[in-house]
């Protein structure tokens, strides 16, 4: 089968800045072939040019992250006439949130940045020993996810935070954050969690799901950010607007089993920043749409609620007691 | 149609709220097509997501105990919240997949008296919609084709993703809501932001980013030719219609793009007033748009 794909080109020619153009390329496909098959063979024999990453070819380096037709994936990975069936159409171009250095390739640097900002490595507890200091297979499990990271980018390519805010940590520093975090041997995690509670950190996830959609690892970045997340309050670093929003959640389902905005605001942004909001309460107040704090309505059974909180609550306790034993 | 169509109605605490008009709208569209839409008035809130930043434990024996009320009367729920929808599903994705899971839950809703069999199905309308009611059935309740309306679809994330435990949409090759438009006699308009981030979850957090976010993706619409938008999630109605006066400001430009929830668009499409779907509770005007297409 003959079939047109478009590659995205750019080459700054040491002007620093190109602007990117579709080109197209007329191939033939044999069914099991991967992206990289093809991007390969448009190289080879049509267009020497052309500049990618690319290594193990075994979905293992993580060096050949793409947009495959808007959307980030290992084109190793990814099998050509499937994607192709799906729009029957073919555009590949470089990962989304990165700047292109030409063709395909992106400038990693960022992202590495990012990663060594959460330092990625264990702070022991305890000095080092010549003896092995095991770790149970449950507490593995934990952060078994994030160390399957292969770094390729394509959670942080389809970041939305990282679309808006460029200094975002972003999904892949995360997941290795909770590496780190989650590990029961790691001596400094309250101060990792105060850091990753500053601007720019793990509160301004918008929770788009695209990390967790588009892993080709299974890593869950978002998974490991909500882990983060309640590790941090769990800790007591709660000093901030995001664990003040989750907190105000918490106490607003406890106490009338749903949420009730006009409390939430005023818990999550203090008194002062509630003041700012008056404004915009009053043109929503104009249509109908100020919440009213205090007649909120109590779903009914509440006291079922109540009980589960207390379940929790138990359990969490006598984990705690086993832990000091 | 053969059966008539029963849901355990769970129409999210927005919607109870600041969004009201999508939940009466919900109501009356239901009426109209003559689906049943049972109330659940013991349902907690499903945590937004912000109960599994707490405890996951907790998030789930919280979103099992709405299941429990819904396999009591028997139905699979509705929702017309993407946020619930995939709150709810992903707790139930776990629960059905994980047996260990649905008995350490089991066991925690026992203190309540309650249980979970984990036989229920979460929906929402643009599902009932498009499959369980049926585009062909439907388009023989359009009353007022929507001639002239380009409609940009708005998905955000919710409802599309993570597919593994929502499975209905494509995210990458999107049918659904582009199909109900279609129905309803709309043009739809295609633009690059329909399966993004409204922004929502961190308005409280870092509203620069939210209301960057909100602009964007109204001025992608708008700059595509949409002259309105619809949306199945209240959280981005909220963002999209009642921070688009913010994104102005912060963008200096007029956007003015009206966003209808998808109740009202259908209802709209049925012969529904302005009164009707409560249009009039909108931050941005739709009288317009509506006028210009004849509508109003």
């Amino acid at each position: 089968m003959k079939i047109k794909i478009k590659i995205s080109r750019c080459d700054p020619m040491g002007k620093g800045w190109c602007e990117p153009f579709l080109q197209a390329y007329d191939i033939e496909v044999k069914e099991g072939m991967t992206i990289l098959d093809a991007i390969h063979l448009v190289k080879d024999v049509q267009d020497g040019t052309l500049a990618f990453r690319r290594s193990c070819r075994s979905a293992i380096c993580g060096s050949c992250a793409v947009n495959i037709n808007g959307f980030p994936k290992l084109a190793c990975k990814t099998q050509l006439i499937t994607e192709y069936r799906k729009k029957e159409s073919m555009v590949i171009e470089p990962l989304s949130n990165h700047r292109v250095i030409k063709d395909l390739v992106v400038d990693f640097n960022p992202f590495w940045d990012k990663i060594n900002k959460v330092e990625p490595w264990l702070n022991r507890k305890s000095a080092i020993s010549h003896q092995p200091s095991a770790v149970s297979k449950k507490d593995v499990l934990k952060i078994d996810n994030s160390s399957k990271c292969i770094m390729c980018g394509c959670c942080n390519g389809a970041c939305n935070t990282l679309e808006i805010d460029k200094h975002f940590i972003a999904p892949a520093a995360l997941a290795k954050a909770w590496r780190f975090v989650g590990d029961v041997r790691e001596g400094e995690k309250k101060k990792r969690l105060e850091k990753l509670s500053e601007a720019h950190g793990m509160w301004d996830c918008v929770r788009c799901v695209n990390c967790t959609q588009y892993c080709p690892k299974d890593v869950a970045p978002l998974q490991a950010i909500e882990r983060l997340r309640a590790e941090a309050i769990n800790q007591g670093v709660i000093d901030n607007h995001g664990a003040k929003h989750v907190k105000s959640m918490v106490d607003s389902v406890k106490r009338v089993g749903r949420l009730d905005e006009a409390a939430m605001t005023f818990k999550t942004l203090g008194f002062l920043r509630s003041l700012g909001m008056i404004p915009f309460g009053l043109k929503m107040e104009m249509h109908g749409k100020m919440p009213m704090p205090l007649i909120f309505p109590q779903i009914e059974k509440i006291e079922e609620v109540k009980k589960i909180y207390e379940e929790i609550e138990k359990r969490k306790e006598q984990v705690e007691v086993k832990v000091e034993k | 149609m053969a059966k008539t169509l029963k849901y355990a109605y769970y129409p999210g605490c927005a919607s109870q709220a600041v969004t009201k008009e999508a939940n009466s709208t919900t109501r009356k569209v239901a009426k109209i097509l003559g689906i049943e839409l049972h109330d659940m008035p013991k349902a907690n809130c499903c945590g937004a997501g912000l109960l599994t930043d707490y405890d996951y434990d907790l998030s789930v024996a919280l979103n099992a105990r709405i299941f429990a009320q819904a396999e009591e009367i028997g139905m699979d729920i509705m929702t017309i919240c993407s946020t619930c929808l995939m709150v709810m599903s992903t707790a139930n994705r776990d629960l059905k997949s994980d047996p260990k899971l649905l008995e350490k839950t089991n066991a925690i809703l026992a203190a309540a008296g309650l249980r979970y069999n984990g036989t229920i199905e979460v929906k929402q309308l643009l599902w009932v919609l498009a499959e369980d009611y049926g585009l062909e059935n439907l388009k023989k309740k359009v009353a007022m084709p929507l001639k002239n309306l380009k409609v940009a679809p708005f998905y955000g994330c919710h409802s599309l993703r993570p597919s593994d435990a929502l499975g209905f949409d494509d995210p990458e090759r999107t049918w659904s809501l582009e199909a109900v438009i279609t129905i309803l006699g709309a043009e739809v308009v295609e633009y690059e932001g329909k399966n993004k981030c409204c922004g929502f979850q961190v308005d409280m957090i870092t509203e620069d980013t939210a209301v960057e976010m909100t602009g964007k993706r109204l001025l992608d619409a708008k700059n595509e030719g949409g002259n309105c938008m619809v949306t199945p999630c209240p959280f981005c109605h909220i963002n999209l219609d009642n921070y688009q006066g913010m994104a102005e400001r912060k963008l200096n430009m007029k956007i003015g793009m009206p966003v209808f929830h998808l109740a009202q668009l259908v209802g709209l499409a049925m012969g529904m007033t302005a009164e009707d779907l409560e249009l009039s509770r909108h931050l941005v005007s739709a009288k317009d748009v509506l006028k210009e297409a004849n509508l109003l």
